[in-house]
């Protein structure tokens, strides 16, 4: 008992020693804290990311509108981060824009007089017979005309319009000679838009968010607040009629809520949900629309017609749907909506036909977002259908990447030095053995041999995860430490003190675990240390090929997702840098910190340098 | 042991290690569970013919027992008989020849410049040790490890390519070639060099970090050795110490790992030749990912570690002529 005490007393005072040195070591004590700073990150992840890394959705409850357990996306897909606006270079407001269309008649048909085709200048087939403009015009300055080198042209302003229902669309109402080059100067809008969530409380919690609605209604119609009715019990919207002496055959009610569009840039999306339950035998009818301050009429998006049920009904579109865009006469009914701030109003229009005295409508779940195309921290990636917050992966990546460095540096250290131990104190064809195994896989190209290895797997159906990665880096890492070991092993094993142990009758488990382990533990440590970085590269590039685990969220597949979408080869990391930086900077600094812990190790642990020095 | 029974020595060993890449090989395509090569092949059903697929079949030996089967792979490989690539419906080994001189041309250059800075800053970095140009130079050699490759890619293109236009981003050669290949030769030259630039430049950054780090480690374990204090003692000048007796010395272990470093440099170039569309061996094994088109990967891994393989033989031969210690150990 005694002993077992005085040799933890000794282990303590050995290691407040270390620590002592370890303390004054700089590039120690910076590569420990940043270890420490992503291990807490790592740690504290779910509370730091603010949401879920692979297939981020809004709880927006079980709406079946959205299909079985799935939510509402949280941003459209490419988003610049929230704080882009504030960068230098980035264009708010107004700006002028030029574009250069060219006319490719090859036939004029009969029926048709004024018929052209116009391409884009350095795009190869031209299909349409209207400019199609890239943004939205807000004005349009000038279109000039030049023909085969002759002086340009300004087209007269009554010449061309452009579409009432399109502000992207310009009609030329004249024919141009084949080979005409166009150049169309104009003034559009850009601005760095966040989403806006229109309805603060769709769900109806409470009866402050019923207050926030005006409501207009025919007489004989109320609207209040229920608070048990809603879709899961809770609060919802009652409008309901009191029969009056000459009951109408039609009438209205309209919900609206008036919000701010301050920005010059239309958004990329809006999406509209509403719950609705008919009690009563009547059909009733609703209009979703929208309303500019300026513009008397409204803006109708679509039109549902409600039947009455014991349950509730959901309806779900996107303001981008066929049927918004048949209705309003546009291809881009956001950019005729949103044409530039200003104050707006959404509105819900309930008809009755023929109300009666029972007749009641609940309203629950009122969504209506505006998907605008800046997000979070760091923005969203292109997945298609769910977006994915970028500094959430991050966060989450942290795990990843220090998961796989740690413990396939742990798994390959111990059977290298294992394996070394054997191979140097046993010696004859064991060693000769282990050693040209090492040989073997050390002559095999690494990242070749890990394809190959994958993709073999992958081909007969099994799903690479973390794990698989993890044994594959282990079992390919250990023959340079195992080597090392070894020559140590073998020249401690001729050393006078061994052989005292020896003719004092230890056994060999003995030698080795007195004698020969805390000899070659100073080298353990330091190839801990330098093993991790290697393996989070490796982690990194793998999954930078599409090889890693789809199931994760690492650093390596944020860089992956980035490669694949093609970006860094056509606008390189000027426009989408925040998406992998911060990715490429992790990394950078977790190598290098466990790096630096390595040489400070190396430097207290290894006698030969501490002489040097 | 006289130089020629070291060379026979170092040949039985090398054949030892081909037959072992083969073994890692059959490992991997026909002894995992399911065998991915006749996963492989039956996974093409419906998009060639049947008869097509029992073709395929019999090249690969895969109705027969697992004994052919390993002989049937022997003898594929060391025939470089790899099989139709199954995307470009060319033979493995044609596609292989056609990128193998891109890849080693880049390989070739960027390596032998890598080597040649990476050591002269050694050896300085080394001989003015403990001071700021050291401390500077081992720091950023040590970042060269740490930060991913593909970032370093990602800001040339943005840098040289897509912002000051000074060199193009991808490609081996310019993209209007495949129509017109220009005739004049020097022209040629120039284009394809051009597009050698930032490839090169890359790799080079890849793996010149770890020669410094080895040119000074080397020159500072010569350095504190007996002969170059009896030299120092003996009043040479400090420039023939460096250069006779500290850098011949250290030079050895510089030469060996040229061979070693070379399945390092390998995993660069894949990186590397993948980022700037490079058509070489790197970016023919990225295409034969997705879909797997496993003849081209086992064809691109044979060929890789035969080159490790032959290039650690050549190491070793010219290890033996220079130091004769090697020979008798």
């Amino acid at each position: 008992m005694a002993t077992r005490k005085a040799s933890i007393a000794f282990a303590i005072q050995r290691f407040k020693g270390f620590w002592e040195q370890f303390r004054k070591s700089k590039r120690g004590i910076t590569g420990l804290s940043i270890v420490i700073f992503f291990m807490v990150i790592a740690l504290f992840a779910p509370v730091i990311a603010p949401y879920e890394p692979i297939n981020p959705m809004e709880d927006v409850g079980q709406y079946p509108a959205y299909g079985p357990g799935i939510g509402r996306k949280i941003a459209t897909r490419l988003c610049y981060p929230a704080w882009y606006k504030y960068m230098p270079n980035v264009p708010k407001g107004k700006i002028d824009l030029s574009e250069e269309f060219y006319n490719s008649i090859t036939y004029v048909p009969e029926y048709k007089k004024t018929f052209q085709l116009f391409g884009r200048v350095g795009e190869e087939n031209a299909t349409d017979d209207v400019l199609f403009l890239s943004r939205r015009v807000s004005t349009l300055h000038s279109i000039t005309a030049t023909y085969l080198n002759e002086s340009s042209d300004s087209i007269p302003s009554s010449d061309y319009v452009v579409k009432q229902y399109d502000p992207r669309e310009i009609m030329l109402k004249k024919t141009y000679p084949n080979g005409t080059v166009f150049k169309v100067m104009y003034t559009t809008g850009v601005d760095i838009v966040e989403n806006i969530e229109v309805i603060q409380d769709p769900t109806f919690a409470s009866q402050t968010s019923f207050n926030e609605w005006s409501i207009s209604t025919d007489q004989g119609f109320n609207v209040e607040y229920n608070s048990v009715k809603g879709f899961s019990n809770d609060g919802c919207l009652e409008i309901s009629y009191l029969p009056t002496a000459l009951p109408p055959e039609t009438a209205k009610v309209t919900l609206s809520r008036a919000f701010k569009y301050p920005y010059w840039e239309p958004p990329r999306q809006v999406l509209m949900h509403l719950s609705f339950k008919l009690e009563g035998t009547q059909n009733a009818s609703i209009t979703f629309f929208f309303t500019r301050e300026d513009k008397p009429e409204p803006f109708i998006l679509r039109a549902y017609q409600l039947n009455a049920s014991t349950s509730y009904e959901h309806k779900y579109f996107d303001a981008l749907a066929p049927e918004v865009k048949a209705n309003l006469g546009s291809e881009h009914p956001l950019d005729l909506i949103f044409a530039y701030p200003s104050n707006y109003t959404f509105s819900m229009q309930v008809t009755f036909d023929n109300p009666n005295a029972s007749t009641k409508l609940y309203l629950d779940n009122a969504h209506c977002v505006i998907y605008g195309n800046a997000f979070g921290l760091l923005g969203t990636d292109n997945d298609d259908r769910f977006p994915r917050d970028i500094f959430s992966t991050l966060v989450y990546g942290t795990r990843i990447s220090l998961l796989v460095g740690m413990l396939s540096a742990v798994f390959s250290t111990l059977i290298g030095l294992f394996l070394g131990l054997i191979s140097g104190y046993v010696g004859g064809i064991v060693d000769e053995g282990i050693m040209r195994f090492a040989d073997l896989l050390l002559v095999l190209p690494t990242l070749p041999l890990f394809i190959v290895l994958i993709i073999a797997l992958r081909s007969v159906g099994t799903l690479i995860s973390i794990w698989n990665i993890i044994i594959i880096i282990t079992f390919f890492g250990w023959m340079g430490f195992a080597r090392s070991v070894r020559s140590m092993v073998i020249s401690l094993r001729e050393r006078t003190f061994v052989e005292a142990a020896k003719a004092a009758g230890g056994g060999t488990m003995h030698i080795i675990n007195r004698h020969i382990l805390p000899n070659v533990f100073a080298l353990v440590y330091i190839t801990l240390a330098t093993a991790v970085p290697g393996a989070i590269i490796l982690e990194a590039s793998l999954s930078w090929m599409g090889l890693g685990d789809p199931l994760v969220a690492s650093w390596g597949k944020i860089l992956y997702d980035f490669q694949s979408a093609g970006i860094a080869l056509t606008k390189g990391l000027g426009e989408y840098w925040f998406w992998v930086f911060p990715a490429c900077i992790a990394i950078a600094l977790l190598a290098t910190a466990f790096i630096l812990m390595g040489y400070a190790l190396d430097e207290i642990l290894n006698p030969r340098l501490r002489q040097r020095r | 042991m006289g130089l020629r029974a070291y060379i026979i020595k170092r040949i039985i060993y090398m054949v030892i290690l081909i037959w072992a890449v083969i073994t890692v090989e059959f490992m991997i395509f026909n002894l995992l569970p399911g065998n991915p090569l006749e996963a492989y092949v039956s996974g093409m059903r419906g998009i060639i013919t049947p008869e097509r697929m029992a073709e395929l079949r019999r090249a690969f030996g895969l109705d027969k027992p697992l004994h052919e089967q390993y002989l049937n792979t022997i003898v594929r490989l060391l025939t470089f008989n790899f099989g139709i690539s199954a995307h470009s419906s060319a033979p493995v080994s044609s596609e292989i020849m056609r990128r193998l001189p891109n890849t080693l041309l880049l390989m070739g250059i960027s390596t032998v410049l890598s080597i040649i800075a990476g050591s002269l800053i050694g050896v300085l970095t080394a001989y003015k040790r403990g001071g700021v140009f050291d401390t500077a130079t081992v720091t950023l050699s040590l970042l060269t490890y740490s930060v991913p490759i593909f970032f370093i890619g990602w800001l040339l293109i943005f840098i040289f390519a897509l912002q000051l236009h000074w060199l193009p981003s991808g490609l081996i050669q310019p993209q209007a070639w495949a129509h017109a290949p220009p005739s004049n030769f020097l022209e040629k030259i120039a284009g394809r060099l051009l597009h050698l630039a930032l490839p090169t430049i890359e790799l080079f950054l890849f793996s010149v970090g770890g020669w410094i780090l080895l040119a000074r480690a080397c020159v500072l374990e010569t350095i504190t050795e007996d002969y170059v204090v009896t030299a120092r003692a003996k009043g040479l000048k400090e420039r023939t110490i460096l250069y006779k007796h500290v850098l011949k010395n250290a030079s050895l272990p510089i030469i060996t790992n040229v061979a070693l470093s070379l399945a390092f440099t390998i995993s660069g170039a894949i990186i590397t030749e993948t980022l700037f569309s490079y058509d070489g061996m790197g970016l023919l094994t990225f295409r034969a990912l997705n879909p797997p088109d496993l003849p081209v990967l086992q064809g691109i891994f044979f060929i890789l570690a035969l080159a490790v393989i032959i290039a650690n033989f050549i190491a070793d031969l010219l290890y033996g002529v220079v130091d004769p210690r090697v020979r008798y150990g």
